[in-house]
């Protein structure tokens, strides 16, 4: 009966094996028809620039405010006579 | 005691006399129409009952009687004839000592979900669950016990295993194995710890005196090599319900304990430049990729192998609904609030199994430590077999992030990146095992149906 035991593990190695390998060509061979006939290009553009939008918004205003801030203490400084 | 065996006895005549009077009255009214006998024999009862419930006695009897019923009285006197959840009789050290021994038991659980954060999601209703099953006298484990029904609910019959699994896969994104397939082989690799834990048991039981356990026992053991406790779950109700208990216990908590059973293995098992290795960055996997990847495994395992379609199809449910887009409500309610409340009734049906009786056995230690050798030797196959396909191939893999095909999702794939980190901070492997990782979920799927295809 040990002996079945052994059996279970290569029976079952070999199958998880089996179905793996199986699985990872057949993922292979959907993911180059997939990026042949039907290639994602035009969506990720229109994807990508919607969000850049508000980024660049945000990075102006972080422009702005450092700019500010710049100015402001420029400001204090000549008020305080330093400059 | 003599008081409450002398008020059973009083109760015990009572209904006597009043069955002794009943033949008198159904002499008459046999000889005129038989159908008429129910009512006339129904009536007497109904009184006796009335009587029978409830006794005048002394408020010193009525002290004592209550004391009997209280957890104190049950749990320094232990009673004969106390069954437990399954209906046998209770052995004096499971009443007693057993009893305080799990309430201890689920106080470090406690202590470990909520202070040191193993898995706090399933510790916690296990814990919870194991203190109400061990109440004494509530018995609210047994059949008709709030922990007991959940139980009947969902965890026999191998539904909430299922439901979870639509959840995890709602949750996953197999995009990181879709950019780069061949790391399925790691996930692979890691059911070794299933498979070789599956000889050792039923060579231990076979050779030795230590274990007992059949060839399904064994199986249902050593899935939790697979580190993947609804599928533990799954294959332990259909293979060795009478194991489910310990099995589901170890399963979680060696998923809790990933962070700190993984890396010592991990690292005896690497060398710090192995450790250091780069991986290619992922290519960007579309969204069509994506949507077909759940229906081809599911397919494929219909051809294949039948008996792992409800873990695989639950989960490729769960993902096809996630990566559609047009069912995010239903896809939303799979990730938080279906797969919340069956976490609070697994736990809690889990937990009912920590009852003393069955818990503080010598099997339960023999689980615990052959669930701790499954998981080992996954986690080292999964890191050899990465350091074996490195020989055959230019592209090199780092071996931590074989480790991560033990499915135990994300949390070994988080092991392997803190790992990576160690020997060099810039090096970003969570994308990288979260391939093997899922893959990792499939296969100890497969695993489990080669059991249940072999035993059922």
């Amino acid at each position: 009966m040990f002996f079945e035991s052994i059996k279970i593990m290569f029976l079952g190695m070999g199958t998880v094996y089996l179905f793996l390998t199986i699985m990872i060509y057949m993922t292979k061979l959907m993911s180059k028809l997939i990026l042949r006939y039907f290639p994602e290009a035009p969506k990720v553009q229109t994807n990508t620039a919607a969000p850049k939008a508000p980024v660049q918004r945000n990075n102006e205003n972080a422009k702005i405010a450092a700019m500010l801030g710049a100015l402001q203490h420029h400001h204090q400084l000549e008020c305080e006579g330093k400059i | 005691m003599k008081k409450l065996l002398f008020s059973l006895a009083m109760i015990f005549s009572l209904s006597l006399s009043s069955m002794a009077s009943e033949p008198v009255v159904t002499t008459d009214t046999t000889v005129q129409t038989t159908p008429t006998v129910a009512p006339h024999a129904e009536e007497p009862k109904k009184s006796t009952y009335r009587e029978e419930n409830y006794q005048p006695m002394s408020f010193n009897e009525m002290m004592v009687n209550f004391y009997y019923t209280t957890g104190i009285s049950a749990l320094v006197e232990p009673k004969k004839g106390v069954l437990t959840a399954h209906g046998e009789p209770m052995s004096d050290f499971h009443q007693t000592w057993g009893r305080l021994i799990m309430f201890l038991v689920t106080f470090v659980l406690f202590y470990l979900a909520i202070a040191k954060g193993f898995e706090p999601l399933l510790l916690l209703p296990i814990a919870f669950g194991g203190l109400l099953a061990n109440v004494p006298i509530a018995n609210m484990a047994g059949p008709d016990g709030m922990l007991g029904i959940i139980y009947h609910m969902g965890i026999s019959n191998g539904l909430f295993p299922l439901l979870i699994f639509m959840g995890v896969g709602a949750m996953t994104d197999f995009g990181p194995l879709l950019a780069n397939p061949r790391l399925a082989l790691l996930g692979g690799a890691a059911q070794f710890g299933i498979f070789g834990t599956l000889v050792g048991a039923y060579a231990l039981s076979e050779f030795t005196t230590i274990f007992d356990f059949t060839l399904q026992q064994s199986a249902a053991i050593s899935i939790i090599g697979g580190a993947d406790g609804p599928t533990s779950i799954f294959i332990a109700s259909t293979l060795a319900p009478e194991l489910l208990g310990a099995i589901a216990v170890a399963s979680y908590s060696y998923m809790a304990l990933v962070p700190i059973i993984q890396p010592p293995i991990m690292r005896a098992l690497t060398t710090p430049e192995e450790r250091k290795i780069r991986m290619r960055t992922l290519r960007h996997v579309t969204k069509l990729e994506k949507l077909l990847f759940p229906i081809l495994v599911l397919m494929l395992i219909i051809f294949i192998l039948p008996d792992a379609a409800p873990l695989v199809g639950a989960f490729a449910l769960g993902n096809f609904f996630k990566e559609t887009g047009v069912v995010d409500r239903l896809s939303d309610t799979m990730q938080h609030a279906l797969i919340n409340i069956v976490t609070i009734f697994l736990g809690l049906a889990v937990g009912s199994k920590l009852a003393a009786e069955q818990f503080l056995v010598v099997d339960t230690l023999a689980i615990l430590g052959l669930g701790l050798l499954a998981f080992s030797a996954g986690t080292a196959a999964g890191v050899l077999m990465a350091k074996l396909m490195n020989l055959f191939s230019d592209e090199k893999i780092n071996p931590l992030i074989g480790s991560a095909g033990v499915s135990a999702v994300p949390m070994a794939a988080r092991v392997s990146q803190k790992e990576g980190m160690k020997d060099d901070p810039t090096n970003m492997l969570l994308m990288h095992a979260m391939g093997p990782n899922v893959a990792g979920v499939i296969g100890s799927a497969v695993a489990a149906g080669v059991m249940i295809a072999l035993f059922k």
